[in-house]
């Protein structure tokens, strides 16, 4: 589900451009056992969000075109958790918010990037509750009935960027020959970058220490 | 006589004089004593009982506090589980934080102000505030909801750091009308439920629990900063008692005590207590000021009535001693008049005794004078007879004559030496030289003497005593009591007559019984009085004192003389001689 939407946003910019990066991003070790089914859960140490089991969001940072739609995402309440528990989206992404939970939710965030507050709603709510994230940065997730609940969801300037898998390898395709800022969003507190030169056709190996 | 009855009576004044001193000085120095042991008592009572009422006062003031303190805390950390308040603190949306709390924390600022007996219950506060991560106030956007504070007041709020658990401070705020008021403010640490770390605190502002005046015009204030807040005292007064508490404070450790202080003239005690030790925000005392009027009453109320005590205890005094001066001195002059009597007494019977004793001594010496004065004479007038025995020219009849005159006058000298013996006797001078004498030898040989006498009448002798029968005395005088008894026995026998002579010892004495024939001695008759005189007069009539001597005799040496019997032609005499130990054991 997730790599179709993947492939379904980039499909614009796969028609004009053919570059490609790869490479990996260090991710900070995990002590707990994998999570099953990408399960992911946001954890907080000493005030920094992150996944645990760790990702990394590796993005092309720059100025692109927006377009006049974009495909809606979801970020679902099952199981008192977010799911995905992190969740990147294009600036101007509209997210919702179902819950499969036989309880109420009432997900809010306080995050500058965008203040909600979708009050109390049951499974059966109608229309799904969703929020429109029209401004870059990152957005905690907060449930007011469930305080432990957390999750993110990064929005972005661009259409380009992708999510690593546990060992933090990445390959992002379709990219736009020119030179930009590869980004390499690791928690709340920690994005790595690095310039790149992109050109038709080739693929970049660029590793994020 | 008077003079002596004079003394007697000044003795008995001054014994009074000083009995009664002696009370006085015992009843002043109880006096003193008690009055003094009473005032400090009273003093210390005092101060012990307000210190209990401070104590009690204030731990009862404490036990509301602490409930508010614990409702505070599980508010707070109810506060702190709400995702809203993390999320403000946490997700940079302070802002946010007063508009999330208002409606967790409405109840505290909703309201009338409720009335001081349920202000601790009802958790009414003044205002709250928000501290952020470096202990700097969070402005609230709007201040009216959270109750507004000038700058000065809200600045008193900010800690340090952000604390890890209650904090109790005091702070001055100066209200409207100008006048300062003391608000009580707790700040209650806010935990990350994430991290567990203090994000935030919640600092609450209250009026002030004030203590209950229970009666004792207590009143109470708190220092803080250096300033006391004591509104009940006019401005003077707080601020000498300022100073003075500036210095108790600078030089005690203690977070507790108390000291004198003058109020308006009156004595009070003020005590004083640490309300937030160890908190991060300046520290403040309860100051409580309590008259010690009461105390000062008591004590002038006692003090009367152990002077009124003592006054009464004194003139108790005054007439016990007086009493007790008549009863002590009735006896003393008693023994005055006793002795006075016992002297004339002592003197007479002395005088008695002196009279006695010169007469007694006369009459020895008499009988002595008498003895020596008759026994020269008849000594010469012996001596002449027997020289005039001794010639042979007379005739036959004149010798017989010449025998019985010097006859007599070997009775007189008997008679004389007995008489010597008893005026020794009587004048105590005899002494007793005692030795072992054998009695039986004795008997023996005086028996063996009668045979030898002229005038012997024809008696049969019967002996019935051991051959050796050792007695204790003086040689001389038991055979004068042996003699005096065999020839008694002898002399008035009856011609045909006998006698029996027996001794036998008992271990302690020795008994010897000596008995005749002859006629009886009736019983009116004192045989054993000197100079006494046969009531039938015959022809061996004795000079009346053998009996008698014997009898002395037989006493001084511990024994004695008695007539056993005297009937049917029978007379019986029993002596007793003391015997020697171990001697007669044989016999």
């Amino acid at each position: 589900m997730l790599w179709l939407n993947a492939i379904v946003s980039m499909l614009p910019a796969a028609l004009l451009a053919s570059a490609a990066v790869e490479g990996g991003v260090e991710l900070p070790k995990s002590h707990s056992a994998p999570v099953q089914a990408k399960r992911y859960q946001i954890v907080t140490k000493g005030g920094v969000l992150s996944t645990q089991p760790p990702l990394a969001v590796v993005y092309l940072d720059g100025p692109f075109p927006q377009p006049a739609s974009l495909p809606a995402k979801q970020v679902t309440q099952k199981d008192l958790t977010f799911i995905p528990s992190l969740l990147p989206v294009r600036v101007g992404t509209k997210v919702e918010f179902p819950n499969l939970d036989d309880t109420y939710h009432n997900i809010f965030s306080y995050s500058p990037a965008k203040r909600f507050d979708l009050g109390r709603y049951r499974p059966d709510e109608r229309p799904i509750p969703t929020q429109v994230f029209d401004k870059p940065g990152l957005v905690i997730l907060r449930c007011d009935i469930h305080e432990h609940m957390r999750g993110l969801i990064l929005v972005l300037n661009t259409p380009h960027f992708v999510m690593t898998d546990t060992h933090g390898r990445f390959r992002l395709e379709g990219l736009p020959a020119g030179h930009y800022t590869l980004k390499a969003w690791i928690d709340s507190r920690t994005t790595r970058e690095k310039s790149v030169e992109l050109k038709s056709g080739e693929t970049l190996h660029v590793d994020f220490p | 006589m008077s003079a002596a009855v004079q003394a007697r009576d000044k003795g008995v004044a001054r014994f009074r004089t000083r009995l009664f001193t002696a009370m006085m000085i015992i009843v002043a120095t109880l006096t003193a004593l008690s009055l003094y042991l009473a005032q400090r008592k009273v003093t210390a009572d005092a101060e012990q009982n307000l210190q209990r009422t401070f104590q009690a006062e204030l731990s009862s003031l404490h036990k509301l506090e602490e409930l508010r303190h614990a409702t505070l805390t599980d508010r707070c950390n109810a506060l702190a589980a709400k995702p809203r308040i993390h999320a403000a603190i946490e997700d940079n949306a302070i802002d946010l934080l007063y508009p999330s709390a208002k409606d967790e924390l409405r109840d505290l600022m909703e309201g009338e102000e409720p009335p001081p007996e349920q202000a601790a219950q009802s958790l009414h506060a003044r205002f709250y505030r928000f501290l952020d991560p470096k202990g700097a106030v969070i402005k609230p956007l709007n201040p009216y909801d959270v109750g507004e504070l000038d700058a000065k007041t809200g600045a008193q709020l900010a800690l340090d750091k952000l604390p890890d658990t209650q904090q109790i401070g005091y702070i001055q705020e100066k209200t409207q009308a100008g006048a300062e008021s003391i608000d009580e403010v707790i700040a209650v640490p806010i935990f990350s439920t994430d991290t567990g770390d203090v994000i935030s605190a919640l600092v609450i502002g209250f009026k002030r629990l004030e203590l209950e005046d229970k009666h004792t015009g207590m009143k109470s204030g708190i220092w803080t900063n250096g300033q006391l807040h004591l509104p009940a005292l006019p401005e003077p007064t707080q601020a000498s008692l300022n100073d003075k508490l500036a210095g108790a404070l600078a030089n005690s450790d203690e977070g507790e005590s108390y000291f004198r202080v003058d109020v308006g003239g009156a004595p009070h005690l003020l005590f004083y207590k640490r309300l937030n030790p160890g908190s991060l925000f300046p520290p403040a005392f309860e100051i409580c000021v309590y008259p010690l009027a009461s105390a000062m009453a008591q004590l002038h109320r006692l003090r009367w009535q152990i002077g009124g005590a003592s006054a009464l205890l004194l003139l108790g005094g005054f007439v016990a001693s007086h009493l007790v001066a008549l009863r002590l001195s009735a006896p003393v002059k008693k023994l005055a008049l006793d002795s006075e009597e016992n002297r004339a007494q002592r003197k007479r019977a002395e005088a008695a005794l002196a009279s006695t004793a010169e007469e007694l001594e006369r009459s020895t010496r008499y009988s002595a004078d008498a003895s020596h004065q008759l026994k020269s004479p008849v000594t010469v007038f012996r001596l002449g007879l027997e020289s005039l025995l001794a010639r042979e020219d007379f005739k036959p009849e004149v010798y017989e004559e010449l025998s019985a005159l010097l006859h007599q006058t070997h009775r007189l000298t008997g008679v004389i030496d007995d008489l010597l013996l008893l005026s020794r006797m009587d004048a105590g001078h005899l002494q007793i030289a005692s030795t072992p004498v054998n009695l039986s030898q004795l008997v023996d040989e005086w028996l063996d003497d009668f045979g030898a006498l002229p005038d012997s009448p024809d008696v049969k002798i019967e002996k019935e005593f051991p051959h050796r029968l050792f007695v204790a005395g003086e040689k001389r005088y038991t055979s004068l009591i042996v003699q005096n008894l065999l020839e008694n026995a002898r002399k008035y026998n009856r011609p045909g007559g006998w006698i029996r002579v027996s001794a036998h010892g008992n271990g302690r004495d020795v008994v010897l019984t000596v008995g005749n024939t002859g006629r009886t001695i009736p019983p009116s008759e004192n045989i054993f009085e000197r100079f006494h005189h046969n009531s039938t007069p015959s022809a061996a009539s004795g000079h009346g004192i053998g009996l008698n001597l014997a009898r002395e005799l037989a006493r001084l040496h511990g024994g004695d003389l008695r007539l056993v019997r005297s009937e049917n032609d029978w007379t019986e005499f029993e002596v007793r001689f003391p015997a020697v130990d171990g001697v007669n054991a044989v016999a």
